[in-house]
C-alpha cells in the first residue's frame, strides 16, 4: 500500500506538470500577431464582424457567478469591449480583474430588443445587488462583443 | 474465481477508491446547482463609504491617490479605469474601490475565494484543465461500472431480479417522466 501511495504522488506530481497550462493562460493558444485596437473596433464595428482579432487591454470586469466573460478596456477613455465565452469552455477567475490581458476573439454583432434589455438590465442588477428601473431602457440597440477563443493575462 | 465473487472484490476497491471524488464532486454539484441564488466560488463583501469632496480637477492619478488616502488604503495599486466621465474604477489585490463622482459614493467590493468550495467547483467544472480531463474520465467510467456492477452483487428477492429490478425501474423513471413532462409543458 504504501508503495501504491509513492507511485500515485510520482504520477499525479509528473502528470500534472505534462499537462498543466500556465496558469496565466486560458482557452486555446493565441494565433495571431498583430493587434487591433478596441478603440478601432468600436469605431467601426461592421468592417470587423466576423472577423478573428487580437487585443490588448486590462480587465475591468468579470463574470462574477460563471466566470464566463471578462471586460477589458479601450485604449481610449470610458470604452471597454466584453470578451465571452461558452459556460465552462474557460472560467476566468475573478482575480485577474485590474491586469492586463492578450485576448484573441471573433467580433459578434448582437441585436436586443428592448424587452430583452429590461430582462437583461433585471438580471445584472440581481447578480451586483444593484438597482435598475426598467423604465431607463426606451428602444432596443445593437451591441459588439469578442466571442473568447483565447487569452493570456499577462 | 466465481464471477460474482470478482465483481464484489472490484465492486469494493473501486467504490473505496471513488469515495473521495464522489464527495467532491457531489458537494460541488449542490453548489453550481443553485448558482442563481448564490455565488458558489465567491464570497463578495460591498462596503459604500460617503466621500466629505471630489476634487475633479485632478488627474486619473491623482484622484486614485485622493481616494486611497481619504479612504485609509495602503494595498498596492494594480491598475485604474474610468468607465465614464463621473466614475473611477481602482483595482488592488483582492479589492475594487468603484467611485461615483456624482453621488461622492466609494463603494469598496472585497473577493474572497469561498474556502474547500471553489476547490471542488475549479475539479468539478475542470476549471484546472491538463491531466484531470482524464482523471475525471475515468472517474465517470469507475461510476458506471459500480452503478452497473452494483446491480448483481445481490442474489435472491432483493436482487436484480426481484425488489431490485423495481427500485431500479422506479430509478429510471424519475428523471425519463421528469422529462417527458417538462416537454409537454414547454412545447
Amino acid at each position: 500500500m504504501k508503495k501504491l501511495f509513492i507511485f500515485l504522488f510520482v504520477f499525479l506530481a509528473i502528470t500534472s506538470n505534462l499537462f498543466a497550462q500556465n496558469g496565466k493562460k486560458y482557452g486555446n493558444k493565441i494565433t495571431l500577431k498583430e493587434k487591433t485596437s478596441i478603440s478601432a473596433i468600436q469605431e467601426n464595428p461592421e468592417k470587423y464582424v466576423g472577423k478573428t482579432v487580437l487585443v490588448e487591454g486590462l480587465i475591468v470586469d468579470v463574470c462574477e457567478k460563471r466566470g464566463c466573460w471578462i471586460e477589458i478596456a479601450s485604449d481610449k477613455e470610458f470604452e471597454k469591449i466584453r470578451f465571452k465565452v461558452d459556460d465552462g469552455v474557460i472560467v476566468f477567475p475573478m482575480e485577474i480583474k485590474g491586469e492586463i490581458v492578450l485576448a484573441e476573439g471573433i467580433v459578434e454583432k448582437l441585436t436586443f430588443t428592448k424587452e430583452q434589455l429590461i430582462e437583461q438590465g433585471i438580471h445584472q442588477a440581481e447578480e451586483h445587488g444593484t438597482t435598475f428601473d426598467p423604465n431607463s431602457v426606451t428602444k432596443g440597440k445593437t451591441t459588439y462583443r469578442l466571442k473568447g477563443l483565447g487569452t493570456v493575462v499577462k | 474465481m466465481h464471477w460474482r465473487r470478482l465483481l464484489k472484490v472490484l465492486h469494493r476497491d473501486i467504490g473505496y477508491l471513488a469515495v473521495g471524488l464522489t464527495i467532491i464532486y457531489a458537494v460541488s454539484g449542490v453548489a453550481v446547482n443553485h448558482i442563481s441564488d448564490w455565488n458558489p466560488n465567491y464570497r463578495i463583501e460591498k462596503t459604500t463609504l460617503k466621500l466629505d469632496s471630489i476634487p475633479y480637477q485632478l488627474s486619473k492619478d491623482e484622484m486614485v491617490n485622493f481616494i486611497l488616502n481619504t479612504l485609509n488604503i495602503t494595498d498596492e495599486v494594480k491598475n485604474s479605469f474610468r468607465p465614464s466621465p463621473n466614475e473611477l474604477e481602482i483595482f488592488l489585490e483582492g479589492k475594487t474601490i468603484h467611485v461615483n463622482y456624482q453621488t461622492k459614493e466609494a463603494t469598496i467590493e472585497k473577493v474572497n475565494p469561498r474556502f474547500l468550495i471553489k476547490e471542488t467547483n475549479d475539479l468539478h467544472l475542470n476549471k484546472v484543465k491538463g491531466a484531470w480531463t482524464y482523471i475525471a474520465d475515468v472517474f465517470s467510467v469507475s461510476l458506471i461500472f459500480l452503478a452497473i456492477s452494483g446491480l448483481f452483487l445481490l442474489k435472491g428477492k432483493n436482487g436484480i431480479t426481484g425488489r431490485g429490478a423495481w427500485l431500479t425501474v422506479i430509478g429510471f423513471a424519475i428523471p425519463i417522466i421528469y422529462l417527458l413532462i417538462y416537454y409537454m409543458i414547454n412545447n
